[in-house]
């Protein structure tokens, strides 16, 4: 649009030559306000709805944006559908930089606007795409529906018709990642304000109390009825395969020293033959104990426990628990192992929160899905699984410091809920 | 070439030709969300497929720490946005067995009708974006028209078109409306004629059976082995349904069969899915002809208090199977740790299995059939 920007220098000096500007004004926004082509990019919740509103109930087409282009270079609008991460922000920086001029960005739903349901103890979740790239409407909701998302794209139209080639459209920098934090110092100036409001209103109230001392409010508070709903039993789903008895009684067998974690002071059968019938067995199994079993529990052709389910870490204060979940798909019985980890205290103190605090044998020979799962307990909770064939972080970056799901994990970008 | 190999390579073979890395997402339209896939190619081929996540990594486990239980449904509505009815149930479930608090029938044939009508809202999801990433825009449109019913009736029970927050521990949070049924019934006779289209589409089509069939094998072992559920496991030859292999909630008491082919490629992922469709409009049937209008739609409130223990839920979401890991330490309203086990996730393990030896256009046909949601995956 080089030339055009130059009309008015060349234009209005000359006499009727507004005119003239105005003319291409009109003609120049005309284009660009009726045919907003965005950017096929989404990233959770939000994309979903996005994709409704181009379909055939909704048809985005009515406003000239039907055509999502796949590369950013065909794009005016970058629609931002679906929450920003930390680990995403570079990417969606890049798409905004490589999206040719005149370019527009709307912040589609609540995630992009403040972070929304992630903005409390969060360590991931960028909050608000205004902190990475210049955003032009902002359409609240947790989606948005298709008809809001229109009236952001009207509101965007309505601001491109304004625009004119004396105060042409400027590319919009990519904002500096380091003021990530603004958010927190919005929330203070907003606390601030809310006090002030608090006290105004204190003294209003008090005011009006002196000036009027015999005056009663009009307002009862209704009562609505509940309903009464009657209670009901609980009825346990039905058992498929063994019961966890006979389980118990075959691992005890092989070996003496698996226990089920109970509170009671019955015997350790008792508890195994009192629980309810869709209740999976849980048994405690040391480390030396650990990859025999799931061997074994393989192997045997009345267990035959095929099927990982998945592989749960758990923090508590001087251990951890990992919790391996089988399931046999020829019989239909469950069984969890759990395999308690002391935590290494032989480290000091000032490098825990980085350190490798445990080790357990991997399982990924033997069960392939275990791959994936033990490098997410490894990147949750930083503990190591000897043998495993790549360790690496799963969701977060290579250099992320700290192992989030750990009970005393701090992060410098995380809020705390304030209830 | 061994110390150039980016992360997660591992040295296969030794190969005489020059390989090359490709680069597929975060930001790539057919990888259904913000996945990333590292691919190393040698001429058109892939060798190796290395995905990478955490693109959209929320830290919802963390955020559910310093939540109530009930708050915590709420965020599972955003794992797998595509089927978020069925995922409040399995969180609910878990919380009614800690509660030890029961259902009664008519909430129950309320939970089933809403997991079924999910369920073809996610499939029809599914068979659009197959169409659409083999090149059939067609598709798209057809696709997502049947599911706005769906989404109609959704939000006129539960006020929400997508998250919708809807089960409590021991029933719902509303009752049905008094048209709940008369729209099922007209959205099933509707469905049934659009079905024939569906499959006049894309069954029969020749450029799809070209483009699938025999396209990402998934052997049966391989499947169970990588922890693969729902329709890509049955696909594979393995009948295992958690309605039908654990029932929960009343599903012992319908009559309805579960798809299973045996070849395991695309073309089999995609017939499944269409038969199931067949079959949760069957249960839907059954359940309008039993439908209590009488009786109570949940049991007695009471505070969501867990005692200590741990509990377990699984259920059948339309992508496989959805498992919740309650750890209760204290007795109180939150949890100590809430873990999500996704179907989405195996599928993608096992991604590097069925590419191997396909080409890239492949690839997208052999994701679009495993129908991964990605912030499910990280969560
Ligand atoms: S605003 Fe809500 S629906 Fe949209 S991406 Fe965020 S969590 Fe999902």
């Amino acid at each position: 649009m080089g030339i055009i920007n130059l009309a008015p220098k060349i234009l209005d000096p000359i006499p009727g030559g507004k005119y003239v500007v105005n003319a291409i004004d009109y003609v120049v926004n005309w284009a660009r306000a009726n045919s907003i082509w965005p950017l096929t990019y989404g990233t959770s919740c939000c994309a979903i709805e996005m994709m409704s509103s181009s379909m055939a109930r909704y048809d985005i087409a009515r406003f000239g944006s039907e055509v999502f282009r796949s590369s950013p270079r065909q794009a005016d609008l970058f629609i931002l559908a679906g929450t920003i991460t930390r680990r995403m922000a570079p990417a969606i920086q890049m798409l905004w930089e490589q999206i040719p001029g005149p370019k527009y960005a709307i912040a589609m739903g609540a995630c992009t606007i403040s972070g929304g349901p992630f903005i409390y103890d969060n360590y991931s979740v960028v909050r608000g795409a205004q902190n990475l790239i210049p955003v032009d409407v902002f359409v609240p909701g947790c989606p948005p529906r298709p008809e809001a998302l229109f009236h952001g794209l009207l509101t965007l139209r309505e601001k491109i018709l304004k625009e004119t080639c004396r105060n042409p459209w400027q590319v919009g920098e990519p904002k500096d990642v380091s003021t990530m934090d603004r958010y927190r110092e919005a929330a203070k100036t907003w606390a601030a304000l809310e006090e002030m409001k608090d006290e105004e209103m204190a003294e209003a109230r008090a005011k009006f109390k002196e000036e009027n001392p015999d005056y009663k409010s009009s307002f009862k508070p209704i009562r609505i009825k509940k309903e009464d709903f009657p209670e009901v039993e609980r009825v346990p789903f039905k058992r498929m395969g063994l019961t966890q008895s006979d389980i118990y009684a075959k691992l005890k067998e092989k070996f003496p020293a698996v226990t089920v974690h109970t509170h009671s002071e019955d015997p350790v059968e008792d508890v195994v033959a009192a629980m309810p019938a869709d209740r999976p067995l849980e048994v405690m199994v040391t480390p030396e104990d650990y990859l025999p079993m799931v061997e074994f529990i393989k192997d045997e052709a009345c267990l035959k426990m095929d099927y990982l389910i998945d592989i749960v870490g758990i923090d508590y204060d001087d251990h951890f628990d990992v919790v391996s979940q089988f399931r046999s798909m020829e019989h239909g019985h469950k069984l969890f192992l759990c395999l308690q980890l002391k935590k290494d205290f032989s480290i000091p103190e000032e490098q825990r929160a980085t350190a490798l605090l445990a080790h357990a044998p991997s399982i990924s020979h033997l069960y392939p899905a275990a791959e994936f799962k033990e490098r997410e307990v490894y990147d949750m909770f930083g503990i190591d699984f000897v043998g495993h064939p790549d360790q690496r972080r799963i969701f977060l970056d290579d250099d992320f410091v700290g192992y989030p799901l750990r009970k005393d994990f701090t992060h410098p970008e995380m809020i705390r809920r304030p209830v | 070439m061994t110390g150039m190999l980016p992360p997660g390579f591992r040295i296969q073979r030794e190969t005489n030709t020059e390989e090359f890395f490709i680069n597929m997402g975060p930001q790539h339209p057919s990888t259904h969300g913000a996945l990333r896939l590292a691919l190393r190619m040698d001429g058109e081929t892939i060798v190796e497929l290395v995905p990478h996540f955490g693109y959209i990594h929320r830290g919802m486990e963390k955020q559910a720490e310093s939540m109530s239980y009930l708050q915590y449904i709420a965020l599972s509505d955003r794992q797998d946005y595509l089927t978020a009815i069925q995922n409040n149930l399995g969180v609910v479930i878990a919380l009614e067995k800690g509660m030890n608090i029961g259902v009664p029938e008519k909430a129950e044939y309320i939970r089933v009708m809403l997991q079924e009508l999910g369920r073809i809202a996610s499939h029809l999801v599914f068979f659009a974006c197959f169409g659409g990433d083999l090149g059939g825009q067609t598709c798209l449109l057809y696709g997502f028209k049947e599911r706005e019913m769906i989404h109609d009736i959704l939000e006129e029970v539960t006020g929400s078109r997508l998250t919708t927050n809807f089960f409590r521990p021991g029933g719902s949070r509303y009752d049905v409306p008094d048209t709940f049924i008369p729209r099922v019934k007209a959205f099933l006779d509707h469905m049934d004629g659009t079905m024939k289209d569906y499959e006049r589409f894309l069954s029969k089509n020749i450029i799809v059976l070209e483009r699938s069939k025999g396209i990402g094998i998934l052997s049966k072992e391989d499947a169970i082995a990588y922890g693969c559920s729902g329709p890509v496991l049955r696909a594979s030859g393995v009948n295992f349904d958690v309605r039908r292999a654990n029932p929960y909630s009343i599903y012992d008491s319908f009559d309805f069969e579960v798809p299973v082919t045996y070849n395991g490629d695309c073309y089999d992922r995609y017939t499944v899915r269409i038969a199931e469709i067949h079959e949760s409009m069957k249960i839907l049937r059954q359940c309008i002809d039993r439908f209590p209008t009488e009786g109570p739609w949940r049991s007695k409130e009471k505070p969501v208090r867990l005692p200590v223990g741990r509990y377990y839920s699984e259920i059948e979401t339309a992508k496989g199977l959805y498992a919740t890991y309650v750890v209760a330490a204290t007795t109180g309203e939150k949890p100590y740790r809430i873990h999500t086990r996704g179907p989405s996730f195996p599928h993608i393990a096992a991604l590097n299995k069925m590419v191997q030896g396909h080409k890239i256009s492949d690839l997208v046909t052999i994701l679009a059939t495993l129908d991964p949601v990605i912030p499910e995956i990280d969560r």
